[in-house]
């Protein structure tokens, strides 16, 4: 479903991704962690074609992303859900006309619209704002605006930064809850994150950490790690410490 | 597909009310632009009609038949004075006539001797005809038509003989406007360049404000043209209100001064621009605010 390899990207001189190489299938649930500035948000905005790629291959949903523009990028968009780190919606318009803005985009018409706004508005505890401009929300309200729009399409492959930022604890762990839905039904995720408490409650996850642009770490064989040492082994080791297993083993129902 | 482009035309209609303030600050914009360029328009075609007048006096002679009845004929001289464009007449009856005539022989010959003296045979009556020296300022575009009209008026008044028309003198008045023509064409494409520029920038920065939704919009998958229509309905609908707000304003404006400057010697009625010119200050608003907004989804 998603495929990159060697890929890097520089601004200016300032080189953001270096090297990477990792797929995922279909049904797949990665978390990206990483410090800040680490380059969490360059990779995602390169998988739904934000960023125009540079050096390296990429492809999603499989569309190949090297030199797409106009209409491909659309229809790839079309494919995939973003939850933006910085949310991207439009305070003067409500609840409900921010959340179907991707299916007005398509075309769809309004009671379809309006059923499935509904039901997503549901699942996220938004119901009750529906008929509110977006701009007097919580942040964490927001965020779930975010989130459903984004989940509003069925996508295919979803990629969502930092989606649960400005949640609690317990209302992150519930929105995880539907994020592991969707790849129940099959959509490819990519989760960036600085919870380590998140990560360590999902133990069957796939998990890569980025430094510098670069793949420190990740546990399962589709992924590389562009060590010191070269880019040819794969590193396959468990994921996270010895004591983030404890962790895993302590959390697991 | 329709139903989608319906929704979107409508967006772009309701979109206008999301941000109140800007549009109207926008709208302003564009309405005080197109009324200054209707302003300088209006005065680009009063000049110009007022260099397109004809300026100075033509002259026609107007001899009637001797012996006509005197009467008739100074009835004839009364009635000029009331022609449009009238400017002076000089009359002549027979006998003052003779006694012009015979003073300036009396003076070129050196004597003071009475004609009638020295032509005894013309004896009490004069035998010259009834003349006038009629002359018209006229403030009219085609002179050769208008001279050969007065002259052909003249000639049928009843007793009238002959008419000599005296060519008008007009050099500059034909120079200035042999040179309007010159500059008014270019000006008036000049002015639609600059309205266009104008107007199309004010609704782009107006844009700006949108550049966010439009990010967002690309974000989702949308096509370009979903994404333009509604902003170029908008920008349309706002050169077209801000372009009829305009003319309205210049329509008011024009009942009130309409006569500022027609008194002597000016005599310039300020000139309202026609229809088509009126089509294109409400058009060029509206044509250049779809293209401004085309172009602003672009960068
Ligand atoms: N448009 C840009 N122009 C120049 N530099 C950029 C741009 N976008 C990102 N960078 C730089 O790239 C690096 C990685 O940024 P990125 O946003 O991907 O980090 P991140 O891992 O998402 O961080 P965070 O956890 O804080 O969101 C940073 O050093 C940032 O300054
Ligand atoms: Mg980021």
């Amino acid at each position: 479903m998603i495929h990159v390899r060697h890929l890097s990207h520089s601004f200016g001189p300032h080189l953001v991704i270096q090297n990477c190489t990792f797929s995922l299938g279909k049904g797949d649930f990665l978390f990206l962690s990483g410090p800040s500035g680490a380059g969490k948000t360059t990779l995602l905005r390169l998988l739904y074609a934000a960023l125009p790629s540079q050096i390296g291959e990429i492809s999603v949903a499989g569309v190949d992303l090297r030199g797409i523009r106009g209409r491909a990028v659309a229809d790839l968009r079309r494919q995939v859900g973003v939850v933006f780190q910085d949310f991207k919606i439009l305070p003067l318009r409500t609840v409900q006309a921010n959340i179907a803005l991707p299916l007005q985009v398509r075309g769809l018409v309004s009671p379809h619209i309006e059923r499935r706004v509904r039901a997503v508005a549901r699942a996220l505890g938004l119901e009750s704002r529906l008929g509110l401009p977006c701009g007097g929300l919580s942040g964490g309200e927001q965020q779930r605006v975010a989130i459903a729009r984004a989940f509003v399409v069925n996508p295919k492959v979803l990629l969502a930064d930092e989606p649960t930022g400005n949640l609690d604890p317990e209302l992150s762990f519930r929105l995880m809850e539907l994020f592991k839905q969707f790849q129940a039904y099959g959509a490819t995720v990519i989760f960036a994150t600085h919870s380590r408490e998140l990560i360590r409650r999902h133990p069957s996850a796939r998990v890569m950490r980025l430094e510098e642009g670069a793949i420190i770490h990740a546990n399962w064989p589709g992924a590389r790690v562009s060590s010191a040492g070269g880019e040819e082994g794969i590193d396959a080791s468990p994921p996270l410490s010895l004591d983030g297993r404890d962790e895993f083993a302590r959390s697991s129902p | 597909m329709i139903r989608m482009v319906a929704r979107l035309i409508r967006q772009g209609v309701t979109d206008l009310a999301l941000n109140p303030w800007t549009q109207l600050l926008t709208l302003m914009g564009v309405t005080l632009v197109t009324f200054l360029a209707g302003l300088f328009l209006m005065a680009l075609l009063t000049l110009d009609s007022q260099l397109g007048a004809v300026r100075g006096e033509t002259a026609f002679q107007v001899y009637w038949h001797p012996g006509m009845d005197m009467t008739l004929v100074r009835e004839q001289w009364e009635n000029f004075r009331h022609m449009p464009d009238f400017a002076a007449a000089t009359t002549f009856t027979p006998e003052e006539a003779l006694r012009e005539l015979g003073s300036r022989l009396g003076r070129s010959h050196g004597g003071k001797g009475e004609l009638a003296r020295d032509f005894p045979f013309l004896g009490e009556g004069s035998p010259l005809p009834a003349t006038a020296l009629v002359s018209f300022a006229p403030v009219e575009e085609d002179t050769a038509a208008w001279v050969s009209q007065i002259e052909d008026f003249l000639k049928n008044l009843p007793g009238v003989e002959r008419v000599i028309a005296t060519p008008l003198r007009d050099e500059l008045g034909q120079a200035w406007r042999k040179v309007s023509r010159y500059v008014l064409f270019p000006s008036l494409g000049f002015l639609a360049l600059i309205l266009g520029l104008l107007v199309g920038n004010t609704i782009r920065l107006s844009l700006l404000g949108k550049a966010y939704e439009i990010e967002i919009l690309h974000m989702v998958g949308a096509y370009s043209w979903y994404i333009r229509l509604p902003l170029v309905v908008g920008g349309a609908l706002q050169g077209l209100a801000g372009g009829a707000l305009a003319l309205g304003l210049l329509r008011l404006l024009h009942l009130r001064i309409r006569d500022a400057l027609n008194f002597p010697p000016l005599l310039a009625e300020i000139v309202f621009p026609p229809l088509e010119m009126c089509l294109a200050l409400v058009l060029v608003p509206a044509v250049t605010g779809m293209l401004a907004s085309r172009l602003a989804v672009r960068g």
